[in-house]
């Protein structure tokens, strides 16, 4: 046909080159994946080039004369140029995706770090719970969507996620928010000053121990003697509601009974005569309001406590200290010493810094 | 005979060969069952390029069959709509066997990564069972508390399986398997660090 052609002055109906050069764009955009991360512009292509390929088929027979106008090679060549402008901007479109992806994750992941860091150093995991592990998997899905080369599925796990961190910084903040509070932290300055005033007038010892500080300061005649550093319940920095929850009790408590070795398991222990009449108030109301379960009891046994063994790295929701310094407080207090356990003493205080800090990360978000 | 008599019977026979040419519509109806059920076969998820190609070939069947309903009856022509719709049919079963095919594979992957990932959970709860209460309690309450969070999202993995969604589910199991193994490991270091001493007594707290 092509000699003939060539004898007569006849053409083929479409170059070879030309479909080919579709054949080839159509290749690219297959490579590109537009057909998932872009259906409508694939779709256009590929209804253009069926339609098109239909008409070559049709017409792979027919010979023209150079001079007859060819419609079909006019509509190819232009579905060619129509085609490789989408392949560039659907290039852009997904590296501009893959980057934003990358970014997102890297994003994300450095907020999770930072709420894990700060998390981790006021103690309050608990008050999370399975969202951390719901952000972590969110994350491994946005890694694994990424490798797989599907961006947008990428971008979506790690939304996901950040959405996942905000409601994390709302329940910290809805939870640990009297940290914040100023009146809240007045109260308990004054709890304090009135503790130290009354060490003052009637010339003995006191406790104060700050939560948020993780700090116990005895006082005497109203001059600070000591200052040690503790560890609280599992949930110490949540304020105490019930029995098992953990958390540490805040309020004005007496030392009811002094316990040295062999009187307990801890070294030594100084009980305190929680629950007073207002842990006893608040008690029943969140009971009656069924805040607290039915089945919980107000729970007992607060202690100032020493260490049970070296591997015993945790108290239940009492404050415990090491044992050398236990024995100094054993011996500077009495029966009847008044202890004071408040949330903090500075509205600077670390869990109110957390708080702020994961605040403006949540508006970020 | 004169050369009326003899035009007047070819034109009618030609008339009556070619005035009731119509559309092939069993053939356009088999086509577009084909393509639908490709579709519903997850086609346009699995093999997108190809089934876009496939609802091409059947927008430009339809476009022939226009163009030719367009002409005066005697010179519609619809043996290119007929090979169009051959075409759009074989295609479509192609494609519809292809989709089948990948979406099994999908699924198989997904469901065997939902029970590894399920067996790493349950020994995981197993090892959170196993650590003494009383001991290192803030870590083991941390760690009670990821175990549950794992378990809890084995449901997600389920519901992505049951809506077809296999990439979420089969991505989903592998993270909630590596985040197992990584508690596992969390809670051996623990109960080795801490399982030679002896368990603290009941208290009230």
């Amino acid at each position: 046909m092509a000699l003939a052609g060539s004898l007569t002055g006849c053409v083929e109906a479409v170059p070879q080159d030309v479909i080919e050069a579709v054949e080839n764009i159509d290749r690219d955009l297959m490579e590109l994946r537009a057909a998932e991360f872009s259906p409508n512009d694939y779709a256009q292509f590929a209804h253009q080039w069926m339609a098109l390929k239909s008409r070559v088929q049709a017409d792979e027979d027919l010979i023209r004369w150079p001079w007859e106008p060819n419609d079909l090679e006019i509509a190819l060549r232009r579905l060619q140029e129509e085609g490789s402008h989408t392949v560039v901007r659907l290039t852009k479109e997904r590296e501009s995706l893959r980057h934003s992806a990358e970014s997102k994750i890297a994003q994300v992941e450095d907020r999770f770090r930072v709420m894990t860091l700060q998390v981790s150093a006021i103690d309050s995991r608990l008050v999370l719970g399975q969202k951390p592990v719901e952000t972590d998997l969110l994350m491994k899905q946005a890694h694994a969507f990424y490798e797989q080369g599907q961006y947008d599925r990428s971008l979506d796990a790690s939304d996901r996620a950040a959405q996942n961190l905000a409601t994390q910084a709302a329940l910290l903040s809805n939870e640990l928010g009297r940290y914040a509070n100023r009146d809240r932290i007045s109260r308990w300055q004054r709890m304090a000053q009135d503790t130290i005033a009354w060490s003052r007038i009637h010339r003995t010892s006191a406790i104060v121990v700050s939560k948020a500080d993780r700090v116990l300061t005895l006082y005497r005649n109203g001059q600070k003697i000591l200052s040690y550093p503790v560890r609280l319940g599992f949930n110490g920095i949540r304020e105490k509601r019930y029995q098992g929850d953990g958390a540490t009790p805040e309020g004005r408590y007496q030392i009811s009974s002094k316990r040295g070795q062999g009187q307990t398991q801890f070294y030594r222990a100084l009980v305190l005569d929680y629950p007073n009449e207002e842990d006893r108030r608040r008690y029943r109301l969140e009971r009656k309001t069924g805040q607290i379960p039915a089945a919980r009891t107000i729970g007992g046994q607060i202690e100032i406590h020493g260490v049970e063994n070296e591997l015993m790295a945790q108290t239940l929701g009492c404050v415990m200290l090491d044992n050398p310094q236990m024995a100094l407080l054993f011996d500077r207090v009495d029966k009847g010493t008044p202890v004071t356990i408040v949330g903090a003493l500075h509205e600077q205080n670390s869990v109110a810094q957390t708080l702020a800090m994961l605040g403006v990360q949540r508006e970020e978000t | 005979m004169n050369t009326r008599s003899t035009i007047v019977p070819v034109m009618c026979a030609l008339l009556m060969l070619t005035a009731c040419a119509k559309p092939p519509t069993e053939q356009i109806a088999a086509a577009e069952k084909a393509v639908t059920e490709a579709q519903q076969s997850g086609a346009s998820t699995y093999v997108a390029d190809e089934y876009a190609k496939i609802e091409g070939t059947l927008a430009a069947l339809k476009k022939e069959v226009s163009d030719q309903d367009g002409k005066l009856a005697l010179f519609r022509d619809y043996g290119k709509v007929e090979q169009l719709a051959t075409t759009a049919k074989s295609e479509a079963e192609r494609v519809k066997a292809e989709a089948t095919k990948k979406k099994e594979e999908a699924k198989a992957a997904a469901l065997q990564a939902q029970q590894v990932a399920q067996e790493a959970v349950t020994a995981t709860l197993a090892l959170v069972a196993k650590a003494p209460t009383g001991k290192d309690r803030a870590a083991l309450e941390s760690i009670k508390a990821d175990a549950d969070a794992l378990k809890a999202s084995l449901n997600q993995v389920q519901m992505a399986i049951d809506t077809a969604d296999y990439p979420t589910a089969q991505t989903k199991a592998k993270a909630i398997h590596e985040k197992s193994q990584a508690v596992s490991l969390e809670i051996e270091t623990a109960l080795a660090k801490i399982g030679k001493g002896k368990p603290s007594a009941a208290k009230k707290k």
